[in-house]
């Protein structure tokens, strides 16, 4: 009976609802229960909306979770770090909170969630470009390994550099200073030889997901259970 | 030989590769070189659809999922098209199913102030805001969007906005344009868009996922496609309103022409090794 | 008096040549940066799930309950589903979040499952399907090498059924049609990796130059100052094990 409910009702859950969401796409009986499976497939997505909802709550804990663990094990002076992270974590659910009262408290006053001034302070003068530091930190990595791993050692790994030389200099106008080519010649590449490179990927993908989902109605995908029972 | 054998030693630093990397960026932005710009095929075909398709009062659903990271390759490509609808007389409807698609969007707003001037909100152009649920709130918000948001970013509600009165499903756009920064936004799009209701998609993608996103431009599930900050300035140039694209292809040119000789040098450094250790194992 | 606006275009700064300073050495402004930005990140992502729930089940519940709890009572499963999902830190009640998991799954693969055969699979086959003679040399050489391409990179990706050939055997004739489209995707892709290649340094150059303009450019002093922390902080370590 515990395996039922640890195990197989999970997976039962996961099937049902696929096979629901594909019939309600396929499947034309007539007008009114055309329209019931519409408002069955938009009630679908919307618990898929909540239950992300409070995943991401889960993950943000999780979080907390770590560093509060980090804390109680080396103690504040050895974990300095992890103080500043839930600090800041529990500054901006707090933030975040006030925006929510007064969203409803004064709803003249615009303020919700994530227009609360210091919560919206905080992410653009810390969140937004660390994020995008962390983003575009990368180009040096690209810069350098351009030096010092870029070789080539046999024919494709010369088509790829001839390539690469090709639309990179296609890419930017000192390219079109030099030959006017470029751009339609990078054009070129673009449309025909990488749309074709990339088409069984996307082909790939595409068996790789239905296969996934036969998987998942079948009860031969379980990973996503994650603890063995 | 062993000159490119000692330039190869000095450059294998790699802070000082970090350092030119960066001279390379700064040094354009603060002294333009002024590079002129030819638009490309692709960029004016995007252009002349626009132009030829779209009439005064068609609706377009603008879907804005990229990072303040990459405001700098998407943000001339948005703010461009948003000019050239509005001047077409388009009205337009926001949306973002990323939650980092709200501030980008604010911030969008504030750098492009001029070309939203003199258009009026609820009437000329709606921002529905976050929708959480990825490709669901896709598919949802292509059935009824009065179905999936009850209010705007701004907490007014849909029903009270003159723009939503005259559309609400995915057969009322005229054309659905995708900003994304991540590969899965252009396939929600066109699994729960285009391929049920054939409802016209243009991309706005960063350069690095364009690749990987050709075939649905080649397979005609989008009508066209702008990639990264070339084609933001090559955008900027058709419409008439020079921006962060067209200031920064400098420093893309001389940055790029760094990064060829890297590799160049990087070759010719490990085949010069490479010689002449095999002319000394054969003594 | 300095004001919000300052203090915070000062911050933005330091963060970004903080975390930059990571590509030259680890140091203790990069760590520090780093873990105010996952603090922010995780905030900011619980803050958005509130504001999430409260649009899409909250808000509708507290000013239109008649309309929510005749149509959209049913929202309740699944806010008591994500309740339980906090269940997985319990060593004997953790197999209940597998419940909220399993709908968000469901979902998920349903709604790819219902189009990816069209949109991945057939669509991609029958934009293949071109031509392969006319009038135009262009457009048919362009066919040519699109139909060749694909399928010369869809038998390097089958390469399970590659013929296979006995030693010393002759090889058959289809066994030279696979070498070669097999030889013929492999250089398609690398025609697609160099392109992929060179559209990544410009996407990554790109964000550099927007960080630059945005961030670094308006705020001199503040990135000055930033940067011989760092550099400080990067250096100190260094002067000392010497």
């Amino acid at each position: 009976m515990s395996l039922v409910i640890r195990k197989y009702i999970p997976q039962l859950i996961v099937s049902v609802i696929i096979v629901l969401s594909v019939t309600f796409y396929y499947i034309y009986i007539n007008d009114s229960i055309a329209k019931g499976f519409s408002t069955a497939d938009k009630a679908l997505s919307d618990w898929a909306v909540i239950v992300t909802s409070f995943a991401l709550i889960v993950g943000g804990v999780d979080i907390l979770r770590f560093h509060l663990t980090k804390i109680r094990r080396e103690g504040i002076r050895q974990a300095p770090f992890s103080t500043v992270t839930i600090a800041l974590l529990i500054i901006m659910v707090v933030l975040a909170t006030i925006g929510w009262y007064y969203s409803y408290a004064d709803p003249k006053a615009g303020i919700t969630i994530t227009t609360q001034p210091q919560f919206r302070w905080l992410y653009s003068n810390l969140y937004a470009p660390a994020d995008s530091a962390m983003y575009s930190i990368l180009v040096f990595y690209i810069a350098s390994a351009s030096y010092r791993a870029f070789r080539v050692r046999n024919p494709p790994a010369l088509l790829l550099l001839v390539t690469a030389v090709i639309v990179m200099l296609g890419n930017t106008t000192i390219g079109g200073l030099i030959w006017p080519g470029f751009l339609g010649l990078r054009d070129w590449i673009m449309t025909v030889p990488n749309t074709a490179a990339f088409r069984p990927i996307t082909i790939g993908a595409g068996l790789g997901t239905i296969i996934l989902g036969l998987r998942l109605l079948t009860w031969r995908e379980i990973s996503w259970m994650g603890r063995r029972d | 030989m062993s000159r490119s054998i000692s330039l190869g030693k000095i450059l294998e630093s790699r802070e000082l590769l970090y350092t030119l990397l960066l001279i390379s960026v700064i040094l354009p932005i603060i002294h333009p070189l002024g590079i002129p710009i030819a638009v490309s095929a692709r960029t004016k075909a995007v252009y002349d659809y626009i132009e030829n398709n779209l009439k005064p009062g068609c609706h377009v659903y603008f879907e804005i999922y990229y990072e303040v990271a990459a405001r700098g390759e998407l943000e001339p490509n948005v703010v461009a098209l948003t000019k050239h609808l509005f001047d077409k007389g388009c009205k337009i409807v926001y949306g973002s199913l990323a939650s980092f698609g709200v501030i980008v969007f604010e911030l969008m707003k504030t750098t492009a102030a001029d070309v939203f001037q003199g258009r009026e909100y609820g009437k000329d152009y709606v921002f529905l805001g976050y929708v959480a649920g990825g490709e669901s709130a896709a598919a949802s918000l292509a059935k009824s969007i009065k179905g999936t948001v009850s209010v705007d970013n701004y907490g007014n509600r849909i029903e009270n906005l003159p723009l939503m009165q005259e559309v609400d499903k995915a057969t009322d756009f005229d054309l659905v344009i995708i900003a994304s920064s991540g590969t899965d936004t252009f396939a929600y799009y066109v699994r729960q868009w285009y391929t049920p209701y054939n409802v016209p998609l243009l991309f706005a993608a960063l350069s690095i996922i364009a690749p990987s996103i050709e075939p649905y431009v080649g397979a005609k599930q989008a009508v066209g496609m702008l990639v990264g900050q070339r084609a933001g300035a090559e955008y900027e140039t058709l419409v008439g309103r020079l921006g962060l694209g067209m200031a920064s292809m400098d420093a893309q040119s001389t940055s790029h022409m760094l990064v060829l000789v890297f590799i160049v040098i990087g070759n010719v450094v490990y085949w010069s090794q490479r010689l002449s250790s095999k002319r000394g194992g054969g003594k | 008096m300095i004001s919000w606006d300052i203090l915070g275009a000062w911050l933005s700064a330091a963060m970004v040549v903080w975390i930059y300073s990571f590509a030259y050495r680890d140091n203790l402004f990069y760590k520090l940066a780093e873990h105010m930005f996952v603090g922010a990140a995780a905030g900011y992502s619980i803050a958005l799930a509130l504001d999430s729930l409260n649009r899409v089940m909250i808000k509708p519940a507290i000013t239109t309950p008649e309309t929510f709890w005749t149509t959209s009572w049913h929202y309740v499963v699944p806010a008591i589903l994500g309740v339980l999902m906090f269940a997985k830190y319990s060593r004997k009640y953790y197999w209940l979040a597998r419940y909220a998991v399993a709908v968000n799954i469901a979902v998920g693969t349903g709604l790819a499952l219902r189009t990816v055969p069209i949109a991945n699979i057939t669509r991609q086959i029958t934009a293949t399907i071109v031509p392969l003679w006319g009038s135009d040399p262009v457009t048919v050489l362009n066919n040519w090498l699109l139909v060749l391409i694909t399928i010369g990179a869809l038998t390097y990706f089958l390469f399970t059924i590659f013929p296979r050939r006995a030693e010393g055997a002759r090889p058959s004739p289809l066994y030279y049609v696979y070498r070669t489209l097999y030889y013929i995707g492999i250089y398609g892709m690398m025609v697609g990796f160099g392109a992929l290649f060179a559209n990544t340094i410009m996407t990554r150059v790109g964000f550099l130059i927007s960080i630059y303009l945005i961030y670094l450019q308006p705020q001199y002093w503040a990135t000055i100052v930033a940067a011989i922390l760092a550099a400080i902080a990067i250096l100190l370590p260094l002067i000392r094990k010497k």
